[in-house]
């Protein structure tokens, strides 16, 4: 109980953070500022959304932004050429949401030598050299994994604290490289661990390397909780959904949790031939993340218990702000511009509904 | 081999197998022997709603298969059909859920487009006479920017099953009282039987095998080879359009700058199947058989507990193995 209420006080910190800092009237004039944005692309909607809050911003300060984005998530050397063309820009400030921060390395310290300042958005710049990103605008995905955990022990824990063999949770990762979509892994994985392990559970985890080395639960050979983490050899919708399916057709699965759309969508269309999710006794219990027309009416009819979304107009309206700040020399620290567990319940909510997309 | 003797065995000489085809023989056994090996060594596996998955899986890659078929036996190749499939999809789901027209027009805006990629390669590689390689990987470029541009880089997702305007997912899967029937199959059947009486008994069929046997000989018999190597594009484009819907039947949404490497795939069906890269020799069932193997390992690997990056080890194993077969028949025919 008491750890419900500190998270919700965490949350509530969180939101009327974002919500100060998106509101808050600052005396100095931007209006001579250009900021460049290097963002993940736009394949998701959710950049979209991010987009949206970044222009709401730039109007309300009457500062100039260049939103730009490789044509999808694995383009590394893409962005990287866009962010060399942000810097011969010459901006105020560049705002970046890195894919890898190995090869921005060169371009980073480019920028740090110019004096440009660097604000980190959604996944941020992680491993950036000392000195170089000077705040970031981020979800916390790690928080936000353990959340999805929290929300689906309410629901699993008496069928686990009743099991008599083992129980089987699966996670389904897009990747085990992205700094975002790991933690929101390994954020769950661990959640789950502490609350069945508080419950007298032992856990094993199982899948993919990098969850399982990276996990700080303790797994033992013979636990009764299985965490499997699958993760693609590549990222296709057929490739994520037959690992859904591989997960469902387990004789002790109980929940899978997917922690992106990607991961989320291919839950729906895995379960398609199956029908085994739903949250009755004996069916699976789907947890996603983020959202899109797939995974929202896959909340509302019940078929998952609900998903996580970000807060993207939120995280789109903080990069501006600071990154404008960090351009005048103002002092900056990191947001996190929060998360929101919703199901079908509060999922037509004002303040969610603005966070979901199609 | 100046011999008068038959080539060949006992085996490749029955005239049952001769009809058939060695290559495709040994393709059937090679499902028949994984489909076991996969039952025995899963029940998960042995149960319905795992064929008709196999079946869900394997639409989009048999329609770009059956295309690329085409290129294939000409001596050349389409990289564009990956990302192009995915281009026209984006391009008739967006009409539907974005402009509010009709499904039969996103359906047939997802074809028509397909088909002016590959007049597009056809005009690149027949006309202008750029190697195939190139052309199409300029046209994989293409239509991977373009399936952004056209879309304002969103990701599309068509009509939900249950929706009004979702009937057309019931083109490859009927709900028949609460049962999934994979229909699609007998489409792709049809499909394959009027393509393979296209490609062997129709003239622009030949004339498509004899420029990949010869190029340079079938022009001096007075054919019209700029036509019919650029009819295999064609045909390909068409392909990759209907590949474009049953993507969007199975997966539902579709993430624009994907696409690639899709391609790979059915190129490799084809050559499984015994479609030779140097062109001249390949049979459309034979494709079929092809994206059987890749969609059954693809969904059958995971069901033995073998970690994804295995499958992806295994399935280029068996690709190089079908390129291997190919070389050691055409050795035996130079």
């Amino acid at each position: 109980m008491t750890r419900k209420k500190l998270m919700s006080v965490a949350l509530c910190a969180a939101m009327v953070g974002t919500m100060v800092g998106a509101t808050s009237v600052s005396a100095a004039d931007y209006s001579d500022l250009s900021i460049e944005i290097v963002s993940k692309g736009f394949q998701h909607q959710y950049w979209q959304a991010v987009k949206k809050g970044a222009e709401l911003k730039a109007e309300e300060l009457g500062c100039k932004i260049n939103f730009v984005g490789p044509n999808s998530e694995s383009d590394y050397a893409d962005q990287v050429q866009m962010l060399n063309n942000a810097i011969n820009a010459k901006p105020g400030a560049i705002a970046l949401a890195a894919l890898d921060t190995q090869s921005c390395l060169d371009a980073i310290n480019t920028a740090m030598g110019e004096g440009i300042p660097i604000i980190g958005f959604d996944s941020g710049v992680p491993d950036a050299p000392e000195g170089s990103v000077v705040a970031n605008a981020s979800t916390d995905n790690y928080a936000a994994g353990e959340l999805a955990a929290e929300k689906a022990y309410e629901v699993l824990k008496d069928r686990i604290a009743n099991a008599e063999g083992t129980v089987r949770i699966g996670v389904m990762g897009q990747d085990a490289v992205s700094e975002s979509v790991v933690n929101r892994g390994l954020g769950f994985i661990d959640k789950i661990g502490e609350l069945a392990i508080a419950d007298g559970k032992t856990i094993k985890l199982e899948g993919n390397d990098r969850y399982v080395n990276d996990a700080k639960v303790e797994s033992t050979d013979d636990g009764n909780v299985v965490i499997e983490t699958l993760v693609p050899s590549q990222v296709t919708s057929e490739l994520s959904s037959i690992d859904c399916q591989t997960l469902l057709n387990k004789d002790d699965i109980i929940c899978i949790y997917g922690s992106n759309q990607h991961s989320g969508e291919a839950m729906v269309t895995g379960n398609e031939n199956l029908m085994k999710f739903g949250q009755g006794e004996d069916q699976v219990l789907g947890v996603a993340f983020d959202s899109g027309a797939v995974i929202k009416a896959a909340v509302a009819d019940g078929t998952f218990l609900g998903a996580i979304t970000q807060a993207p107009v939120a995280m789109g309206q903080t990069v501006v702000e600071l990154a404008c700040k960090a351009a005048k020399g103002e002092e900056v620290a990191d947001v996190d511009t929060g998360c929101q567990w919703y199901t079908a319940d509060n999922m037509e909510d004002p303040e969610i509904a603005q966070n979901l997309y199609d | 081999m100046a011999g008068k003797e038959k080539k060949g065995n006992a085996f490749t000489n029955n005239p049952i197998v001769k009809a058939i085809g060695t290559q495709k023989i040994v393709v059937v056994l090679v499902i028949i022997v994984l489909a076991l090996f996969f039952s025995i060594k899963s029940p998960a596996f042995r149960q319905y709603a795992t064929l008709v998955s196999i079946f869900d899986y394997s639409y989009y890659i048999s329609f770009m298969a059956i295309g690329v078929t085409f290129c294939l036996i000409t001596g050349g190749v389409d990289l564009s059909i990956g990302t192009g499939m995915i281009c026209y999809g984006l391009f008739g789901g967006y009409l539907i859920t974005h402009k509010g027209m009709p499904v039969v027009v996103g359906l047939l805006a997802t074809i028509v487009l397909g088909l002016l990629i590959g007049l597009l390669n056809a005009v690149l590689v027949a006309v202008m006479d750029l190697p195939p390689f190139i052309a199409t990987l300029g046209a994989m470029m293409i239509t991977r920017g373009l399936g952004s541009v056209l879309t304002g880089s969103m990701s599309i997702t068509w009509p939900p099953a249950s929706a009004d305007q979702g009937w057309f997912r019931s083109i490859f899967k009927m709900n028949v009282g609460g049962r999934m029937l994979p229909v699609g199959f007998l489409l792709v059947l049809i499909l394959v039987f009027l393509m393979s009486i296209f490609l062997n008994k129709s003239r622009p069929g030949r004339y498509i095998i004899a420029i990949g046997s010869n190029k340079e000989a079938t022009r001096l018999s007075g054919v019209n080879v700029v036509k019919y190597q650029g009819l295999a594009y064609v045909i390909s484009g068409l392909f990759a359009g209907l590949a474009g819907i049953a993507y969007a039947s199975t997966f539902q949404a579709i993430a624009p700058g994907t696409g690639a490497g899709l391609e790979l795939d059915a190129i490799a069906g084809a050559i499984i199947g015994g479609t030779s890269m140097t062109g001249g020799v390949g049979t459309i069932s034979g494709t079929l058989l092809g994206v059987f193997v890749m969609s059954l390992l693809k969904t059958g690997l995971p069901y033995i507990g073998l970690q994804a990056n295995w499958q992806q080890i295994i399935t280029g194993l068996i690709l190089i193995l079908a390129i291997f077969i190919d070389v050691l028949k055409n050795k035996k025919t130079a």
